[in-house]
């Protein structure tokens, strides 16, 4: 079994002017094909005047992953980080760092993909932003 | 034998090793449609909107065309019709991509009348998107207006739309007949078990050497195109294992849909014996056991999962256990197994079994009768029997699926009852 922490981004858009995120990272021990457990989830909210470059993609998946109580590997999917190499992205955290390869990787990395999605939405009509 | 140039464009900053191997892939994926490599041309560059190398390099193209005089020019990465047009034009020669090139491997292989129906749709899918900008440049001066920007031709792409519709309606009466049988199956008590795995990793070889058949196995990309199901005794339990067509890097999501008929034996199968060719370097391995993931990630639901390391004859024990540890966090339930020298078969099927839908056992007991002794041979038919006792009437003690369980039940409730009357 391995830990990971998968984490996805939604809202990497523009709303109004500004850009409302959603980072969600999940805590989870996995086999090559089978999510084991979930551990914890951690959502945070960022807000930002221009599109998130790749270190602000950084620093945003850096603090959701700091509330997490659990350690692991980080995994992303590649379009998070506009599909640079690795090893690139690799060197800029401070966690090890992996874009998805196995089935479970991308089943976790899924689940983190419909948590920041809903929460974002809920967070837009909490705020009343449509 | 048709003559062929190779030609790739590399990413600039793009890895040499997997340059390398896309040139390989389709190094062969050429040897397999048939044509005798006779030249091949790499450039690092952004893609060029016209000629999609640089200009330069087509007339360098050009002039090999010129001097080696070859039947077809193929390019690794996807062209346009422009891109294909330009090329031709300024090479004098025909000009096709790596999706062209697989289309061209399966109409040639293509038997049945699915298999020609998906090859066909595969193509006309390729195809619309183009037929709009074929037409425009055929019938280019003869369009109304100031230089000849007018309307434009719209029966051939209706054409091709009308053919798609046809072709899908036709495939939709054969997977409901798949499913049907798929059905039918379960409901006899076969468990689906299919071979899954990257083209030429000796999944036809394996599914050779499991059930003493006779399909066509071969060193070469995309052997086996169509399904072929045959039935396979793992320790006690019936299953149905089906050898199926490889999985490619890349793979475009209009081929997957037209080959989706086929693919679903895949998805929709107990187990997936997810086959890989040991031999090759790491590297390798890694890269096409993530495109294996990738097809299957999204499609598979509850599939027990069992990597098979092929092909283990040709490496040491050493390196063996050092590929299973390096990619284990890829290969779920890893075996290893020889399919060409027949060794690591028990391993393997007791990992099968492990993984198939679970069956329940029970004893059933029921007086000595000439219905009890039908009922004793329905059940040696339909599920795995420990034992038989015939000390003071029939005592049977079994394995078998819920459904049969409960309606052995009901048969030796109804035989007790019609004795007691």
């Amino acid at each position: 079994m391995f830990d990971i922490i998968a984490v996805d981004i939604s809202g990497r858009h523009k709303v109004k002017d500004e850009y409302l995120m959603v980072c969600a990272s999940v805590a989870a021990s996995v086999t090559a094909d089978h999510i084991e457990k979930v551990n914890q989830v951690a959502i945070r909210s960022f807000r930002s005047n221009s599109a998130p470059d790749i270190l602000y993609v950084v620093k945003m998946v850096e603090d959701t992953v700091s509330e997490l109580k659990f350690s692991g590997t980080i995994v992303t999917e590649a379009g998070d980080f506009y599909n640079k190499p690795q090893w690139l992205i690799d060197n800029m955290f401070t966690h090890d760092f992996k874009y998805q390869e196995s089935l479970s990787e991308r089943r976790c990395i899924e689940i983190a993909h419909h948590v920041s999605l809903s929460s974002r939405k809920l967070l837009l009509k909490e705020l009343g932003i449509q | 034998m048709m003559r062929a140039i190779l030609v790739k464009r590399n990413d600039p900053r793009s890895e040499d090793e997997k340059n390398e191997l896309q040139m390989n892939e389709l190094r062969e994926l050429a040897e397999a449609a048939g044509y005798s490599v006779i030249a091949e041309m790499t450039q690092t560059r952004h893609p060029d909107r016209k000629y999609h190398l640089g200009r330069g390099k087509v007339d360098e193209l050009a002039q090999i065309v010129a001097d080696l005089k070859p039947d077809k020019v193929i390019f690794h990465n996807p062209l346009s019709t422009m891109q294909i047009y330009n090329i031709s034009e300024t090479c004098r020669c025909e000009t096709i991509d790596k999706f062209q090139l697989i289309l061209e491997i399966f109409a040639t292989r293509a038997t049945t009348h699915r298999s020609k129906l998906q090859v066909e749709l595969a193509r006309l899918e390729y195809e619309l998107p183009r037929a709009r900008a074929v037409i425009s440049i055929l019938k280019k001066d003869e369009r109304p207006g100031f230089m000849g920007l007018g309307g434009y031709e719209d029966s051939y792409a209706q054409d091709v739309k009308n053919r798609m519709i046809r072709i899908k309606s036709e495939l939709e009466t054969i997977k409901k007949d798949n499913e049907s049988l798929r059905a039918h199956r379960h409901s006899q008590g076969f468990s689906l078990i299919a071979l899954a795995g990257y083209t030429n990793a000796g999944k036809s070889t394996l599914f050779n050497a499991l059930v003493a058949e006779n399909v066509e196995s071969k060193d070469m990309l995309f052997t086996t195109l169509l399904p072929i199901t045959r039935s396979l005794d793992v320790q006690g339990r019936d299953v149905l294992l089906t050898d199926t067509v490889g999985f490619i890097e890349d793979l475009p999501h209009w081929m997957v849909d037209a080959f989706r008929s086929t693919l679903d034996e895949i998805f929709l199968a107990d187990v997936v014996l997810l086959v890989v060719d040991s031999s090759e370097p790491l590297e390798i391995i890694r890269k096409k056991l993530l495109v294996c993931h990738e097809t299957m990630w999204d499609q598979l639901q509850d599939v027990g999962i069992v990597t098979v390391f092929n092909k283990t004859d040709l490496i040491s024990e050493e390196e063996l256990q050092e590929c299973m540890l390096i990619l284990g966090y890829l290969a779920p339930n890893p075996v290893a197994v020889s399919a060409k020298a027949g060794s690591g078969f028990d391993g393997l099927k007791s990992q099968m079994r492990d993984l198939l839908p679970e069956w329940k056992r029970v004893t059933l007991s029921f007086p000595i009768s000439k219905e009890g002794m039908s009922i004793v041979a329905w059940i040696f038919n339909e599920g795995f029997v420990h034992g038989v006792n015939y000390d003071n009437g029939i005592s049977i003690d079994f394995e078998a699926r819920d459904k049969i369980i409960s309606k052995a039940v009901s048969l030796v409730e109804k035989l007790s009852l019609a004795l007691f009357l």
